[in-house]
């Protein structure tokens, strides 16, 4: 009896959990698959479709879709999205690294308080904030009429409209995402790890690049996902603050939906794209655990 | 026994339910109209001469519209199609054909937007609004005349130019330069347009669709190829903002109002339909969004100054054409700006 009853006691201890842990999880896991699965499917089996004139798609199967992602025009304009991606990362990670570690040395009661004001920006909405860049990068707009005031300049500096008004958006739009991870991590670091490098002889620059940075790298790498991924897909702030004069491959799977009524095309480009982010993530996520 | 009452509850709460759906849906509207274009004081006028509220959800490129319509979210009893979507509609017989002894005020509509070539029978129909594509000036900071598509993309205004963010007009100008008929895209004159639109996106400081006047107040940019709508804001704003009609010729569009397969309450849509074709309510459309009133009783209510004003009632018409349904055309027209403004 009592050789039963233990296995069994046990077995429910251990049961119990798994049972719990699916019955939280179910809300996530619904979730997932409705707005995730689902969708993905649906993506994939319409990337191999064509369209009729109206932009229906037709259940017929072609790889036409696929063919024409890796047409150089297209290639192109992803090299540059990532090009555009990549900058807006080492920025936010070279604005980011300082301001988090500064938060993260601060008393508490400081620290709360610096971190509220990162997180003030999200409450407005996106879009309203990056208009009021456009007001302020514009020709008559504050940035410049206050160098004009200040005699810096003489005439307007074509500001908005521009890569770098593109690059402005994005820092901007994505420095918090870099910011929390980071401090995230620079927060849990014991300063005494650090005096101990000093103690043994390491500079600044020395105890920086072998204890600070290894010991806030999950942060960084988080927050460098965070950043690049949505950054490649951006399309708003290339439309308001760039002018739409150069794609991005946000702009072109967004035009095959609701412009060139070729959605077949726009989730073929979509289903490379998930694949590129997912390849992304696995590097960086593999460099991540051997650095550690 | 308690199962009962239960079913019986959930019997009575059902009825209940279907009830007031019911009695809700002929009493809304679901309009799907472009964003700015139905002043609020007009469907709140609506609501309360017929007591039928209006769900106005809007789009901003009928592009947007039909892949919306047709991905079948809301059973619309109303859109407001451009011209074009509206033939596509038609052809595809997704369109119900209106019932005109529900729309006594068809008549307040003048000849010239009737019987167009995406409706020529007026089954489906009725105009809204329309306007044209211009260029607009500023003429404090562009001192030369500027008449046609080549004056407006010349090399001395690089920098300078804000265009509507729309593939086909692009084309339209092009096509028009060299002298073909706007609707005439085909892989060939794509071809021939190619090198010109390629140095014209150079030109182009800013691609915008959904408010091209704003760049021209701001003084970011001098010249604009906008629709006349956004033009004759402008010249309301300030004289100093011209609008011209190319002359090699300029794209007219009607914005028509429709009611498509599937709809709930279509004669709520008749009812909203007439009510828009009153000369007064008309006017306020027009008082709010300066474009070509189509509706001639309205016009005679306007203000002289608001027919004067040249991006609403263009005194030339020269050369108007309307867009018409191109087929799947669009994406080789999306490839080549695409391709184009890649290579900027």
């Amino acid at each position: 009896m009592q050789a039963l009853a233990i296995p069994d006691a046990e077995n429910l201890h251990a049961r119990r959990p798994r049972l719990w842990g699916w019955v939280l999880l179910a809300p996530l896991v619904a979730w997932l698959v409705a707005f995730v699965v689902v969708p993905m499917v649906i993506l994939f089996g319409y990337s191999f479709c064509t369209r009729d004139d109206l932009g229906r798609v037709v259940f017929s199967f072609t790889l036409e879709n696929y063919g024409r992602v890796f047409d150089p025009i297209y290639l192109r304009i992803l090299g540059r999205s990532i090009g555009f991606a990549a900058v807006t990362t080492v920025l936010c990670v070279a604005i980011g690294y300082p301001v988090a570690w500064y938060i993260a040395r601060q008393p508490e009661r400081i620290r709360d308080k610096l971190l509220l004001l990162v997180m003030i920006p999200f409450w407005t909405s996106f879009l309203i904030r990056t208009y009021a860049w456009i007001a302020i990068l514009k020709n008559e707009g504050l940035l410049n009429g206050m160098l004009q005031y200040v005699g810096l300049i003489s005439a307007p500096l074509p500001l908005l409209y521009t890569p770098a008004a593109v690059l402005i958006g994005l820092v901007y739009a994505y420095l918090p995402f870099m910011i929390l991870p980071i401090y995230g991590s620079a927060e849990k670091l014991d300063n005494a790890l650090v005096e101990a490098a000093h103690d043994l002889g390491a500079g600044p620059m020395r105890a920086f690049s072998e204890v600070i940075i290894p010991l806030t790298w999950p942060g960084i790498t988080a927050g460098m996902l965070l950043v690049f991924v949505p950054a490649i897909g951006m399309f708003a702030i290339t439309d308001l603050m760039g002018g739409a004069q150069v794609p991005m491959i946000g702009n072109v799977i967004q035009n095959q939906f609701f412009r060139a009524r070729n959605a077949p095309f726009g989730a073929a480009l979509g289903v490379v794209f998930t694949l590129m982010f997912v390849l992304a993530y696995a590097l960086v996520h593999r460099r991540a655990s051997r650095t550690r | 026994m308690s199962t009962r009452i239960v079913r019986s509850l959930v019997g009575a709460f059902l009825a209940l339910t279907f009830s007031l759906a019911a009695s809700a849906a002929s009493k809304e509207l679901n309009l799907f109209a472009w964003s700015e274009y139905v002043p609020q004081s007009v469907l709140d006028g609506f609501t309360k001469s017929t007591g039928i509220k209006v769900n106005y959800e809007t789009f901003a490129s009928g592009e947007e519209m039909l892949a919306k319509l047709l991905a079948g979210g809301t059973a619309y009893d109303l859109i407001q199609p451009p011209d074009y979507i509206a033939e596509a509609l038609i052809k595809n017989k997704l369109l119900v054909p209106l019932d005109y002894k529900k729309l006594p005020r068809f008549k307040n509509l003048l000849p010239a937007f009737l019987k167009m070539p995406h409706d020529p029978e007026q089954k489906y129909t009725i105009p809204y609004m329309a306007s044209t594509v211009g260029i607009v000036v500023n003429s404090e900071r562009v001192k030369e005349p500027v008449t046609g598509i080549k004056d407006l993309f010349s090399p001395k205004y690089k920098g300078r130019i804000v265009t509507v963010d729309d593939g086909r007009e692009l084309v339209t100008a092009a096509l028009y330069v060299l002298g073909y008929p706007l609707n005439d895209i085909n892989a060939k004159n794509l071809k021939e347009a190619r090198p010109l639109l390629a140095q014209w996106i150079k030109l182009i400081k800013l691609f915008d669709s959904d408010s091209p006047k704003t760049a021209l107040l701001n003084g970011d940019v001098d010249l604009g190829y906008v629709w006349g709508g956004e033009a004759a804001l402008l010249w309301n704003e300030n004289k100093k903002f011209i609008y011209v009609l190319p002359k090699e010729g300029a794209h007219q569009f009607v914005d028509v109002l429709a009611v498509p397969k599937g709809a709930k309450n279509s004669d709520a849509a008749h009812a909203f339909i007439d009510y828009l074709l009153r000369p007064e309510v008309s006017k306020i459309i027009s008082d709010e969004f300066p474009y070509t009133n189509p509706n001639g009783e309205a016009r005679k209510l306007l203000s002289p100054e608001q027919l004067a004003n040249p991006a609403s009632y263009p005194k030339d018409t020269r050369k108007l054409d309307t867009f018409r349904h191109l087929g799947d055309s669009g994406a080789m027209i999306d490839e080549l700006i695409t391709d184009l403004k890649n290579a900027k």
